[in-house]
């Protein structure tokens, strides 16, 4: 079977990485390059460090004192931890979801058109057609389309969560980070959300940290497990369920985690 | 180290069970048909035949076990290899099964013909494609990817002697015209034999798979020459 | 399993004793609430009309009258308390969950404003009083105003904050993702998601503050006519019920115990209001 992935470029590199709460090391020198156009997912037992690297990512973990990170995180080549890199340009192209759906406490229609509200100038009509387009991508136009003018507390658990998407998506960002984006919905509404990342591929570069195996078995080309902090083993996905290198790899997917 | 989940690990050691049983009773059904063959005994020639619906059931037991793993346990990696392997191999021990009670049947039937001078050479085949199936099936038990390998590389010899058993017989029918009926059903025991040696082979390629996750490296040659 | 039928019936006994004590207890202070509300109507009720409204207090003697001067000093001190002190009040709620929250700085301010939520009302209206007599004011709507205020403020820091910091911490980092800025996600999304709690700190606030007395003597005084001039001093219904109370005129007794019903109908409402605002935006939301 050939792999035609493998000539895709490294859209974010971490080299070196490390990771400090205070003064305890959460996360030693991972060196992890994530293909674009990819679905990457970040699994391995809880307090590992998946979420901790995932919100380097997008540098959120600084709106927190004590915590910092050292090394370099490469975005299509610049490093996003260098003190001179522009923190709005960086949330621009990196958009992030949440494990709890958050929608903004206005109407729907509002939830999208504030972001980009925020970084450009659009007229009415452009406006509506951006938001519009932010929400077919997240499959949850036709459900919303006559109801734009609602708050976007009457959705449905699955539906918020495709709104944070669909208002992540607006900013056109490069890279989206999901955190464990399904584990407070029904099984319905994960497998709608795991079809959306699957087809969100298309136009972003993606990373997913999930606890759940069988997701990153389900959605991700790419599968990186950790423990404790280290990157333990990185590679496609299909490999790493069928023929893992590493013993412990194995010995959690298979569910012999001591 | 064990599944935290204890139940697996029963359900995989039952699946395993049942395997070995089926190849224990494969090899006990060839080597009865060898019995058969070289003592002219046609009561035991008919056990085999009925001995072969237990193997048949056991293969459904298997079939019905994996289907369970696949959906409940959802094995992944090396359990994957396993259970994935063990469905394979359980197919390729009741055809095994099935040849060796073809085989019982054909014995029955030569031994109401005047004796051939090729019944040493057939009884030899016997009793090498018989000790092939009980390596290859050992060498699953103790999941040795070495031990596989050296019962795959005999099955070269075994393809040998049916070629060679294929053209006396040949040659043998063509100056004897009588002696058609009992060469013709010693041709088909003799086939069936090189098809066991090549389900051993199967068992032995998936062990290695399952072992290492790997296909076995160099492409079987098949010695099989009677059609060049 | 034995079970042990004395522990469960012995269980089952003070469970249904402290039910019937609750019961008495909230009988107890649904008895006194309603005791109130009679006695208030009952004796006021004479004086109770629309002259209640439309008059100002009468001199000694009158057989008519109403405390229009004091509802109107009470809405316009009350009004302007809150006008300066909810935004005060909601900003540094917003700064104390927001910003201070990780630093010492916030546990001491939070420290503060508990120490003057609980302090005595009468010892703010005596600080107002000082330093207005030391700007060179006296008696006012003014520094009614101002006393009002200082009750109110700790109040609603104390709300806005505690509401603030129950939003979901995610809801935050959410906002920020999107490249938002801070001061944009705590005004435009945190508060706003806050508000029915928020809002509900301000009606409490005024609660509080529309039936405070003490302070209102030493900054506004009273006045037995009809002011909108906050430069001097000003009547409120508190303040004009000690007035009418404590003078023998049977009259004037009979206003102090109808102002006294709107004083206190006034409070349940606000409350009452409160507890809606909270309860349809909770349904809402959940």
């Amino acid at each position: 079977m050939t792999d035609n992935t493998q000539t895709l470029n490294f859209k974010v590199q971490a080299q070196g990485l490390d990771f400090f709460y205070g003064d305890f090391r959460a996360l030693k020198s991972i060196n992890l390059d994530v293909r674009e156009h990819q679905v990457t997912a970040l699994i391995g037992p809880s307090g590992c460090g998946k979420s901790t690297l995932l919100r380097v990512f997008n540098r959120i973990y600084e709106i927190y004192p004590g915590q910092r990170a050292t090394g370099s995180v490469l975005l299509d080549g610049s490093n996003v931890l260098a003190p001179g890199y522009s923190l709005n340009a960086l949330r621009s192209k990196v958009g992030m979801v949440f494990q709890k759906p958050v929608p903004f406490p206005m109407s729907i229609f509002q939830n999208i058109a504030y972001g980009i509200s925020h970084f450009e100038k659009l007229n009415t009509a452009d406006l509506a057609v951006r938001v519009e387009q932010a929400l077919r991508q997240a499959a949850l136009w036709d459900e919303v389309k006559d109801k734009l003018k609602q708050s976007a507390n009457s959705l449905s658990g699955g539906q918020q969560q495709r709104l944070c998407i669909a208002r992540a998506i607006a900013l056109q960002p490069e890279v989206l980070l999901f955190d464990e984006p399904t584990s407070a919905l029904d099984p319905i509404a994960t497998s709608k959300i795991e079809q959306l990342i699957a087809e969100l591929r298309r136009d972003f570069t993606i990373l997913i940290v999930t606890h759940n195996m069988q997701q990153a078995a389900r959605c991700s080309d790419y599968t990186a497990f950790m423990y404790l902090g280290d990157l333990i083993e990185f590679g496609k996905t299909d490999k790493i369920f069928t023929k893992p290198n590493n013993k412990q790899t194995e010995d959690y997917i298979t569910g012999r985690f001591g | 180290m064990n599944h935290t989940f204890t139940n697996f690990d029963a359900e995989l050691t039952r699946l395993y069970g049942e395997i070995r049983h089926m190849g224990e009773l494969a090899v006990a059904q060839l080597k009865a048909a060898l019995f058969a063959l070289h003592s002219k005994d046609a009561a035991v020639a008919d056990a085999v035949v009925r001995g072969d619906a237990a193997i048949d059931a056991l293969e459904r037991e298997v079939g019905h076990d994996v289907l369970r793993l696949l959906a409940l346990r959802q094995p992944m990696a090396r359990d994957l290899r396993e259970v994935y392997g063990a469905l394979k191999i359980s197919a390729d021990i009741e055809r095994i099964g099935d040849l060796a009670a073809n085989i019982a049947k054909r014995v029955k039937i030569v031994h109401r013909h005047p004796a051939l001078p090729v019944l040493d050479d057939i009884e030899a085949l016997l009793n090498f494609s018989a000790l092939m199936v009980a390596d290859a099936v050992a060498a699953y038990h103790a999941r040795d990817a070495e031990q596989s390998h050296a019962v795959r590389a005999r099955d070269a010899e075994l393809d040998e002697r049916y070629t060679q058993l294929f053209s006396r017989l040949l040659s043998h029918m063509s100056q004897a015209p009588d002696a058609i009926t009992a060469g013709t059903h010693m041709l088909f025991i003799a086939k069936n034999l090189e098809r066991v040696g090549d389900h051993a082979t199967n068992i032995v390629e998936n062990t290695i798979f399952i072992v290492t996750g790997e296909d076995a490296l160099d492409q079987r040659i098949k010695r099989d020459g009677t059609a060049n | 399993m034995n079970i042990n039928h004395g522990l469960i019936q012995r269980r089952q006994i003070v469970n249904n004793l402290a039910i019937a004590l609750s019961a008495v207890a909230t009988v107890i202070g649904l008895f006194f609430l309603f005791w109130i509300l009679y006695t208030t109507l009952s004796r006021g009720i004479e004086a109770m009309s629309w002259n209640l409204f439309t008059m100002n207090t009468p001199p000694a003697g009158a057989t008519e009258g109403g405390i229009a001067n004091a509802l109107v000093g009470s809405l316009m001190m009350c009004g302007l308390a809150l006008l300066v002190g909810a935004p005060c009040g909601i900003a540094a709620g917003i700064y104390l969950a927001e910003y201070a929250k990780l630093g010492k700085a916030g546990g001491i301010i939070r420290f503060v404003n508990d120490i003057l939520l609980s302090a005595p009302s009468i010892v703010l209206g005596l600080f107002a009083f000082s330093l207005v007599t030391a700007l060179g004011g006296s008696f006012s709507g003014w520094a009614g105003a101002f006393a009002l205020m200082m009750i109110a403020l700790p109040v609603i820091v104390r709300t806005t904050d505690e509401m603030m910091r129950l939003q979901p911490k995610q809801l935050r980092e959410a906002s920020l993702s999107l490249g938002i800025p801070l001061w944009k996600v705590n005004t435009q999304i945190l508060l706003r998601a806050a508000l029915p709690g928020v809002t509900t700190g301000v009606l409490l606030a005024l609660a509080r503050i529309s039936g405070e007395t003490a302070p209102l003597l030493f900054t506004a005084l009273g006045n037995s006519f009809f002011s909108l001039n906050m430069s001097e001093a000003m009547e409120s219904v508190p303040t004009s019920i000690a007035k009418l109370a404590m003078n023998p005129d049977e009259f004037w007794n009979k206003l102090a115990w109808a102002a006294a019903f709107l004083m206190t109908s006034f409070v349940l409402l606000i409350s009452v209001l409160a507890r809606i605002i909270l309860r349809t935006n909770k349904a809402a939301n959940d």
